[in-house]
């Protein structure tokens, strides 16, 4: 791993395993809640540790889990991506133009089949995210401020493609995206974030571009001393992060039926939450795939965790709030930066 | 740089010229909207119906919109930037109970006439309210699942953002209407909120759906949006939604499509009623007594809502249950 040089010995256990092992604390702990509530004859049985419980958890945190695969490139490069949320909201209102059975509502509005709106959002997505790195390369500006202008603007540009109105009747054939099933058991969501997960570890692992993401994270400038065009990777990082708020607003559009003006407000932050909880480091140069996905669980299984339990949703925050915070001061390979 | 400057001093300078030719029309009142936000169909369609309101396209009136940016202090700002831009009338949708009462008292301050419109605020010092009582919505929606259940069986609310007074008056219409079923007869399984939102409700649903299994009888959405993300969640699940009694509030047009599809109850709240009612309610303040009202809406509901010369303080917009009967007119309202 690209990070080794920062590991402490002796920790290098926790680092590679403390999140597995907070998230099968967490599971313990859920299961235990909801195995008293069956002992004190509330429940009939343990509905947490049902097999369909734990497909719908993969199911809920497919979206997030794709933003912040996405998220994890950007953060490793040293940079933020506020824009997701916004950006999936634009790709997803642009694949519901493509595949909508209201005609009008824009001037093209219309159903093209699936390719035409796949495409079309995919391209959109990447749109967004290259510009983003463009604009943070180009004019050397800080990405919290370059993807801010992009989370205001991608927000504009979904209201003003159809005047404000969300787009519904969605095809039949884009909505299989959100609500297919693989031999009748696994979402198609759950198939798409485990393929982008695969194919993403794969890149960031085991490719050129890969090694230059850290590299560029890690320190800018003596990746560029020894010659790597660190603009390009920029601009590649943030497309990428693009192109999968594209994927997932595809997925969102196609789960709910409608593309909202509205979608994705605020998932930027869970994306954020699932690759620092994974123990990527907004510093940069340091973090890991693997990571980001317990993290993004995390997050789903104490969603659905404190849904079944009842908990209010006041406490939900609250609890995720403090985890942000403690996966972050336990994380032994955080570089010791006091800012 | 240079260029960016050149580019907003330009704009500017093209902002103020459109300024000073709507200035130069000045038989026409101006009437400044501040909208909470816009990001919802049912904004969008109060935004459609001012436009279209026949003392607008008659050109009686001359209405400009303001994105409060789901912000009672944006809002409270953009009341003053009217009174300093000479508007003769302010209609404001607000976003907050308490925080937005300083939009009346700016505007009484500066002598303009203000209506308030969609949602409550806790002041009297407004000309009028021409709003749909909450709780009453509430009631109908909770009304119709218990009787679709027959006073039997188990439910769960979807509710509004916690706090807001959607949730709070919807919230005391659902409770009145379970009450009046026998003590125990139907239970409450679940209640929390999904923030108005489609793809939260279809979260939580699912989430419920997979700890009661089918225990579920009804689902009691306080907004279609929720309404329609617990349909999704029901779909996903592979159970029926006609095995479920569903309803929601607004009548927003996947909902009005999903009760043509014998799917769900929608009670329909009138955004032109209530638009347009407050036009002409703010058009009545502003031109005196010889003012007759221009929109249709006043004849629509004659017997339940009386014009009584634009002075009562409160009108009640009538709800409107929506069923396969009138789905379609309903739509075709909308093309």
């Amino acid at each position: 791993m690209s990070d080794s040089t920062l590991s402490f010995r002796g920790d290098v256990f926790f680092r590679k395993f403390g999140i597995v092992a907070a998230f099968i604390g967490l599971c313990i702990l859920v299961s235990i809640l909801c195995q008293l509530r069956v002992a004190a004859g509330d429940w009939p049985d343990n509905v947490f540790l049902t097999a369909a419980n734990l497909m719908l958890i993969l199911h809920q945190i497919s979206i997030n889990g794709i933003l912040a695969i996405g998220m994890t490139f950007v953060i490793i490069a040293a940079g933020i991506d506020l824009s997701v949320g916004s950006v999936l909201a634009f790709s997803g209102m642009v694949a519901a133009s493509f595949a909508t059975a209201s005609v009008g509502v824009t001037p093209w509005s219309g159903n093209y089949g699936v390719v035409v709106p796949v495409i079309a959002a995919l391209v959109a997505g990447a749109a967004c995210g290259a510009l983003n790195g463009w604009i943070i390369a180009r004019f050397r500006i800080q990405a919290f401020v370059g993807t801010l202008g992009m989370l205001l603007a991608a927000r504009g540009f979904t209201m003003a493609l159809a005047d404000g109105n969300p787009i519904s009747a969605i095809s039949p054939d884009l909505r299989w995206f959100g609500t297919g099933k693989v031999l009748g058991v696994v979402p198609i969501p759950v198939v798409l974030f485990l393929l982008v997960f695969a194919v993403a570890w794969t890149i960031l692992n085991k490719s050129i571009f890969g090694r230059h993401v850290y590299a560029v994270g890690g320190n800018e400038k003596s990746a560029r001393t020894s010659g790597i065009k660190t603009p390009r990777i920029k601009v590649l990082v943030y497309a990428l992060a693009g192109t999968l708020a594209g994927l997932a607003g595809i997925i969102l559009t196609a789960k709910t039926g409608s593309a909202q003006t509205n979608a994705g407000s605020s998932y930027e932050l869970d994306a954020i939450a699932a690759a620092v909880i994974g123990g990527t480091s907004l510093t940069g140069g340091v973090g890991r795939l693997s990571g980001t996905l317990f993290g993004a669980l995390i997050i789903g299984v104490m969603n659905n965790g404190l849904d079944i339990l009842g908990v209010e949703s006041f406490y939900q925050l609250i609890i995720k709030g403090a985890l942000i915070v403690t996966a972050v001061i336990i994380d032994p390979s955080r570089k010791q930066t006091a800012l | 740089m240079k260029k960016s400057l050149l580019l907003s001093v330009g704009l500017l300078a093209l902002a103020a010229t459109l300024q000073v030719a709507a200035a130069a029309d000045a038989k026409k009142v101006k009437i400044a909207v501040l909208m909470y936000g816009n990001k919802a169909e049912f904004v969008q369609l109060m935004q459609r119906y001012g436009k279209d309101d026949p003392a607008v396209t008659s050109g009686v009136a001359d209405i400009t919109f303001y994105d409060g940016r789901y912000d009672a202090s944006v809002q409270n700002d953009q009341a003053q930037l009217a009174i300093n831009s000479k508007f003769d009338a302010i209609i404001v949708n607000p976003m907050d109970f308490e925080a937005n009462i300083p939009v009346v008292t700016a505007a009484k301050a500066a002598g303009i006439p203000v209506v308030v419109t969609n949602a409550r605020l806790n002041t009297k010092d407004m000309n009028s309210e021409v709003v749909s009582d909450d709780v009453l919505g509430g009631y109908l929606e909770a009304k119709d699942v218990l009787a679709k259940l027959g006073c039997k069986g188990n439910v769960v609310i979807i509710e509004g953002p916690k706090g807001g007074s959607g949730e709070i008056q919807r919230g005391q219409g659902n409770e009145k209407a379970l009450a009046e079923c026998p003590p125990g007869a139907v239970k409450v399984l679940e209640r929390k909120t999904a923030n108005w939102s489609r793809a939260e409700a279809l979260d939580l649903m699912q989430n419920w759906l997979s700890k009661h299994h089918s225990e579920i009888n009804g689902v009691i959405g306080q907004n279609d949006e929720m309404a329609l993300g617990a349909i999704e969640a029901i779909k996903a699940a592979g159970l029926n939604t006609k095995d479920f009694a569903i309803a929601g509030i607004d009548g927003v047009t996947d909902a009005i499509n999903a009760v043509k599809a014998g799917e769900m109850t929608s009670i329909l709240q009138d955004a032109r009623g209530q638009m347009q009612g407050s036009i002409d309610v703010a058009l009545r303040a502003v031109k005196g007594p010889d003012f007759k009202p221009l929109s249709p809406i006043w004849k629509q509901y004659e017997k339940d809502l009386a014009w009584n010369d634009g002075q009562s303080k409160r009108y009640d917009i009538p709800w409107t249950i929506v069923t396969k009967d009138n789905a379609d007119s309903l739509l075709n309202d909308r093309k």
